[in-house]
C-alpha cells in the first residue's frame, strides 16, 4: 500500500509520474524513482524469489541492498537486487528460482 | 591514476561531517558512496533528535541531512555515488561503479562505513514478511510503500521502539513489541511514545515462529525464564503479517580490517572494531574512522566522531597547525562526551541486569508514581491547582535540552551536563504549551485544573493521521494507552515550527486531568 499521506512527510506529489512494469505477466504501476521491490510491496506480492532446492519463498529483508534475498529476474537479467534498482517504464519482472539463468526477454 | 587528497569512504552523517569539517580547513575532499543517494540512514530519521542545540536537537533526521547536503555541496566536495569500494590499502581504493573498476591513490583516508542489521534466526525467519527494522523504516519513509498491515516488532533498542511508532505513523497496526530481557532495552520516553498507543509490550519473550505458507501470517511469542530460556506452554500466537527485527547492529568493518589497521572485540560496540585513539586515527598513519564503523551508536555522535576525524585529517594533511587542531579538538570532544553522557553513551557501558533496578518507566514504558512524584519536571499540587502549567514527565537521564530553548519565560532548566533531568519553575511557567511541541521525546503536556468547573484541559503533543476536528468527542487515553474517558478537542495547534508535531487540547472531566496524556489514533479505539 503507498502512503499517500503522512503526518511529518506530508503528501506524496499528485504530480509524480507513474511508469507501468510487468511482474509474471500482471502489469503494475509505480511511482518513478521506486525501487522495484517498493512497487512489488505497494500491490501486496511478498515473495520475491524461491529457493532452488526446497523452492521455498524468500522476500525483503535488508531492504538497502546488503542481503541480496530480493533478488529477481528483470528484463531477463537475473540477480537484480530489487531494494535499490529503481523501476522503469516497460520493466519485466519475474520470479527468480534459485540463482536464475540468462535468457532472451520474450517479446510480446 | 586518479589522485585524492582526502578519501571519505561512506557519505553517512559520519562522512559527510568529516568531508564539510576537512573541506573547510582546505582540504580537498571526495566522498565514495555506494548508494543512488546520499545520507546513509539520515533521510530515514523522521522524528525529532535528541541532543543539544549544537547538536541539532529538536531537529528531524532528515532535515539534518539536508543541511549536511547543503553544506558539502556549498563547499564543493565531490561525492561519488553508486560507487563500492571494494578494496583498501595504506593509500589505494579500489572503486567499482558501472561494472567498471577504477583506481584511485589518496594520502589520507576515512572510513565511514556504518553498521548492518543483525539477523535473527528462528522458525520461519527466512518467510517472506520477515525484515530487519531498518528495512521497513526504509520503505516507509523513503519509499512510502507499507511493508504490512499487522507489524510485530523484535527487539525493544531504540531502533525497535522509534521504527514501531513511524510504523504506526505510517499507517500500520504494531501489534506488540518482543524484547528478550526483562527491560526495555532503549530510550523510555520512545517506549512511552508507543505504550501511550496501546502496543503490548512482551518483556521477557522472545520468536519462536513465524508461521505461514508463503509469507507471514503469524508470530509465536514464549516467554523466557531468568536463564533466557524458552518456557514451554507459555507460547502465544498474534496475528501479524510483517515481523520486524531490532537485535543490534555489526560495524562494517570489512574495509579498515582490509587495509590493515589493528583490532579488537568490543561486544558492547557491536563487535570487531579498529582500534583507534581519542582522535579517531587507526594504526595505520593517515587512515581514520568515524560512526559506527568503530562502535555502534547513532547519528549525532556519528556526526560529532566525523568532525574529530575531519580535523585530525586535515591536521595530517597539514592544512591546520597543531595547536589550532587541538582547540578545535577539545571543542568537539566536549561535544561528544555531552551526549555520551547519558544511559545509554559509551562512557556508561551497560551493566549487568539487576532486578531491583528494573521498575517504572524502563519495565513497563510508563514512569511509575514514584518517577513521577520525585521527577523535576512535574509542578507541585498546589501549583496545579491555580492554572495552566506544563508536566513535564521526563524521568531517564538523557542527553536532551531543547525544551529549555523553547520556553519563552526560562521557566525550564536542563544545565550541565545536558543529560539533568529538566527543571520546571512552576511559578515562572503559564502553561503556554511551547515546550509540549518541542520536546524530542514527546514526554511534555499542559495541564490546566482550572479550565472549566468540572473539566481540565490537557494539552499534549500529537504526530499520527487525521487529525481531530475543533469540538469533536474522542476517546482520551492514560500513559498505558488505555481509553479512560471521552474529552472534546477545544484546539488543535498546527505551527510550522513544531515540524509535525501538533499539540492538542482536550477538555476531560477534573478527575482525569493526571491521567489523560493523549487521545487514541484517529478518535476512537
Amino acid at each position: 500500500m503507498n502512503i499517500l499521506d503522512h503526518p511529518i512527510l506530508g503528501k506524496v506529489e499528485a504530480a509524480k509520474r507513474k511508469v507501468t512494469l510487468f511482474v509474471n505477466g500482471r502489469s503494475i504501476e509505480a511511482y518513478e524513482g521506486q525501487p522495484i521491490a517498493a512497487a512489488l510491496m505497494a500491490v501486496g506480492i511478498k515473495s520475491f524469489r524461491q529457493t532452488a532446492r526446497k523452492q521455498q519463498d524468500r522476500g525483503i529483508f535488508c531492504g538497502i541492498g546488503r542481503c541480496t534475498d530480493c533478488m529477481m529476474t528483470v528484463n531477463g537479467e537475473p540477480n537484480v537486487r530489487t531494494c535499490v534498482t529503481p523501476v522503469a517504464e516497460g520493466m519485466i519482472v519475474e520470479t527468480q528460482i534459485g540463482l536464475g539463468s540468462w535468457r532472451e526477454i520474450p517479446h510480446e | 591514476m586518479n589522485k585524492v587528497e582526502l578519501a571519505v569512504i561512506g557519505a553517512g552523517p559520519a562522512g559527510l561531517a568529516a568531508a564539510i569539517e576537512a573541506a573547510q580547513l582546505g582540504v580537498k575532499v571526495v566522498v565514495f558512496d555506494e548508494n543512488a543517494q546520499p545520507g546513509g540512514q539520515l533521510f530515514k530519521q523522521i522524528h525529532k533528535f535528541f541532543g543539544s542545540r549544537e547538536h541539532k536537537a529538536g531537529t528531524r533526521g532528515f532535515r539534518i541531512g539536508q543541511e549536511l547536503l547543503a553544506q558539502t555541496e556549498q563547499l564543493g566536495v565531490k561525492v561519488n555515488l553508486g560507487s563500492t569500494v571494494f578494496g583498501l590499502d595504506k593509500r589505494n581504493l579500489w572503486v567499482l561503479k558501472d561494472g567498471r573498476t577504477e583506481v584511485f591513490q589518496t594520502d589520507a583516508v576515512i572510513v565511514a562505513t556504518g553498521a548492518s542489521e543483525n539477523a535473527l534466526a528462528f522458525k520461519g525467519s527466512t518467510l517472506p514478511g520477515v525484515m530487519t527494522a531498518g528495512a521497513a523504516q526504509t520503505f516507509i519513509n523513503l519509499h512510502r510503500v507499507l511493508p504490512g498491515k499487522k507489524v510485530l516488532m523484535v527487539g525493544s533498542g531504540n531502533v525497535g521502539l522509534i521504527v514501531s511508532y513511524q510504523l504506526m505513523q505510517a499507517g500500520a497496526e504494531v501489534v506488540g513489541l518482543v524484547e528478550a530481557a526483562p527491560q526495555i532495552g532503549g530510550y523510555g520516553v520512545h517506549a512511552a511514545k508507543i505504550k501511550r498507543a496501546g502496543v503490548p509490550l512482551f518483556l521477557g519473550h522472545t520468536i519462536t515462529e513465524a508461521i505461514g505458507e508463503h509469507q507471514v501470517e503469524s508470530a509465536v511469542l514464549t516467554k523466557l525464564n531468568g536463564r533466557f530460556q524458552p518456557i514451554p506452554g507459555s507460547e502465544k500466537t498474534l496475528e501479524a503479517d510483517t515481523i520486524c527485527i531490532a537485535v543490534g547492529l555489526t560495524p562494517m568493518m570489512e574495509l579498515a580490517r582490509m587495509a590493515g589497521a589493528e583490532f579488537k572485540y568490543a561486544p558492547q560496540m557491536g563487535g570487531h572494531v579498529p582500534i583507534i585513539n581519542d582522535n579517531m586515527e587507526t594504526s595505520i598513519a593517515g587512515m581514520f574512522v568515524a560512526g559506527d564503523v568503530c562502535g555502534v551508536e547513532e547519528a549525532s555522535s556519528a556526526m560529532e566522531e566525523g568532525r574529530l576525524a575531519g580535523v585530525t585529517a586535515a591536521e595530517y594533511l597539514e592544512y591546520v597547525d597543531g595547536i589550532a587542531a587541538a582547540d578545535r579538538k577539545a571543542l568537539i570532544r566536549e561535544q561528544l562526551s555531552a551526549i555520551r553522557n547519558g544511559t545509554f553513551g559509551k562512557a556508561h557501558p551497560r551493566d549487568e541486569v539487576k532486578e531491583e533496578n528494573i521498575y517504572g518507566l524502563k519495565s513497563s514504558g510508563t514512569p511509575s508514581k514514584d518517577e513521577l512524584d520525585s521527577c523535576p519536571g512535574v509542578p507541585s499540587k498546589e501549583r496545579l491547582a491555580k492554572g495552566p502549567v506544563a508536566v513535564i514527565e521526563c524521568v531517564q537521564e538523557i542527553p536532551c535540552n531543547p525544551c529549555e530553548q523553547a520556553c519563552p519565560r526560562g521557566a525550564i532548566k536542563v544545565g550541565k551536563p545536558i543529560t539533568s533531568l529538566p527543571q520546571l519553575t512552576e511559578n515562572v511557567c503559564n502553561g503556554c504549551a511551547s515546550c509540549v511541541t518541542a520536546c524530542p521525546g514527546l514526554a511534555i503536556v499542559t495541564v490546566d485544573r482550572t479550565y472549566d468547573e468540572n473539566k481540565a484541559l490537557v494539552t499534549f503533543p500529537y504526530e499520527y493521521l487525521p487529525l481531530p476536528e475543533t469540538g469533536a468527542i474522542v476517546d482520551a487515553v492514560n500513559r498505558q494507552g488505555e481509553k479512560i474517558c471521552s474529552g472534546q478537542v477545544v484546539k488543535v495547534r498546527n505551527n510550522k515550527k513544531a515540524d509535525g508535531t501538533v499539540a492538542i487540547s482536550l477538555a476531560v472531566p477534573e478527575e482525569y486531568a493526571m491521567e489523560v496524556r493523549s487521545m487514541a489514533k484517529g478518535g476512537t479505539k
